[in-house]
């Protein structure tokens, strides 16, 4: 797996100039609570060779706004608006609610503060 | 501009298996515009696996995330623990694995033609197919001991071994359900009245399938060459095994009916080679190894590519799983595929998506 490390100023840039849609696919954001920081992920394989997959990473807070992709990324805002419901961050755009219910637990994959 | 009504498809409705709301706009009777919400049953299992589970067992609880592609799910768990804790699986769990991923694949394409023949209008030929379902549903409960949730992939290779009189039972099977699925292939590729239902209808061209990120036969049927079986040969060894990439161009409906009913032939073919090459040796490497690091693993399931990845700390519990489903990628497409068609062709067109909300909520 190709690691890419990237930003919050570059992520936008960064994914916008390597995705070409017909080259690449998009597999899935992630994130992981890393206890202090959030450590926030974008899966790519290519599609002329898939054993290819290329990994976009950043460390951020969880109380910074994290840009969208899906400028580049047309179907983006599915896994991002995931990913802000799950872990309680602010993805740019996210759908509010779009997984949890109001009345779900709130950010249920984020770790508990010590 | 034309008056124009929103449309609720959904939750509960007649032609949908699970919990998945539709708004369709429509002006008249086309559908102008269309939004989705496929989350309705979210059950916390990624949390579950990193917080009250052991690293061995998720394999057999992320099964539960699905009863139609349990195995998929728990063979991509097992295969991505056995990466973070560097088990190499002995080459007949390799077999027996592809071999169960293959019976599911053709019971899971058969329920879908099934219900495409049902949103189309066509009852009896959903029973005809559902009958002959039967058939790959007995075989996998005589292979795992059970019909839907199989927990047969565990961490370092499968929990049952094949007896020789199941094998012979699959292949007794299989040969009676083969002209079965021809006698299908004849009717959804000619019979006239359903192409009416089925041909130019729900189309996607391969180019918005390549920008909506789609996956499985939905991508292949508009053209798109992706199936993780052409790729993963250092895993499962699906080309040796006489894995074939099938394609259709039309991206409607009738061409993905048709995407399935051919890779019935290749799962046919497969299995087939499996049991014929079915090595000898032991069904599982017992390893004590905890899982370290992060990795990413992809199967395909009925539905298309399905990602797993995990990432662990030297520890009994795993500190991350991300489970990513097949209709999870398709949900762009399938909202912009309605676009432009007849309401009264909603219900075949969402039948045809297979979509499996059970695995995209979790």
């Amino acid at each position: 797996m190709n690691k890419i490390e990237t930003s919050l100023d570059k992520v936008r840039s960064d994914i916008g100039s390597f995705y070409k849609f017909d080259k690449h696919h998009f597999i899935v954001m992630n994130a992981n609570d890393l206890g202090e920081k959030i450590e926030i992920q974008w899966f790519f394989h290519d599609y002329e060779d898939a054993r290819n997959v290329t990994m976009f990473w950043l460390q951020c807070n969880d109380t910074d706004l994290i840009p969208s992709i899906n400028n580049s990324v047309a179907s983006a805002w599915v896994a991002e608006s995931e990913i802000a419901d799950l872990l309680g961050l602010d993805i740019e755009n996210a759908i509010e609610g779009f997984v949890l219910d109001h009345d779900s637990p709130i950010a249920p994959l984020r770790k508990k503060k010590k | 501009m034309k008056q124009q009504f929103e449309i609720p498809v959904g939750a509960q409705h007649i032609s949908l298996l699970e919990p998945l709301h539709f708004k369709l706009t429509t002006e008249n009777e086309t559908i102008v515009d269309a939004d989705a919400n496929l989350y309705y049953v979210h059950r916390g299992i990624e949390n579950a696996c990193t917080t009250k589970f052991k690293y061995r067992q998720v394999p057999l609880v992320v099964g539960r995330v699905c009863g139609l592609c349990s195995v998929s799910h728990g063979t991509a768990a097992s295969q991505v623990i056995e990466k973070l804790t560097k088990v190499e699986i002995p080459l007949r769990a390799k077999y027996l694995r592809m071999l169960v991923i293959e019976l599911d694949r053709i019971h899971s394409h058969l329920l879908c033609l099934a219900h495409v023949a049902e949103n189309s209008g066509f009852e009896a030929l959903f029973m005809q197919t559902m009958r002959d379902r039967e058939y790959a549903m007995e075989l996998l409960e005589s292979v795992c001991g059970n019909r839907v949730q199989y927990d047969y992939s565990i961490v370092g290779g499968v929990n049952r071994d094949l007896k020789p009189e199941v094998a012979k039972d699959i292949k007794t099977k299989l040969a009676l359900l083969l002209p079965k699925v021809k006698d299908l292939h004849e009717v959804f590729e000619n019979n006239w009245t359903l192409s009416l239902k089925n041909k130019g209808i729900g189309a996607i061209s391969k180019e918005m399938v390549m920008k909506l990120n789609a996956v499985g036969p939905l991508a292949r049927a508009a053209g798109l060459a992706v199936d993780v079986r052409n790729e993963t040969e250092d895993l499962l060894p699906w080309k040796e095994l006489g894995f074939e990439m099938i394609t259709d161009i039309a991206g409607d409906v009738y061409a993905r009916n048709m995407v399935r009913i051919r890779e019935l032939y290749v799962s046919f073919r497969i299995i087939d080679n499996i049991l014929n090459g079915l090595p000898e040796g032991p069904i599982i490497e017992i390893s004590k190894a905890l899982p370290e690091g992060e990795a990413l693993i992809r199967v395909e399931a009925p539905r298309g590519e399905l990602m797993h990845y995990a990432r662990g700390n030297k520890s009994n519990i795993l500190e991350r799983l991300k489970i990513k489903a097949p209709t999870f990628s398709n949900v762009g497409a399938m909202v912009e595929i309605f676009k432009g068609n007849q309401y009264a062709s909603a219900a075949a067109i969402i039948a045809s998506y297979d979509p499996c909300l059970s695995c995209t909520a979790r």
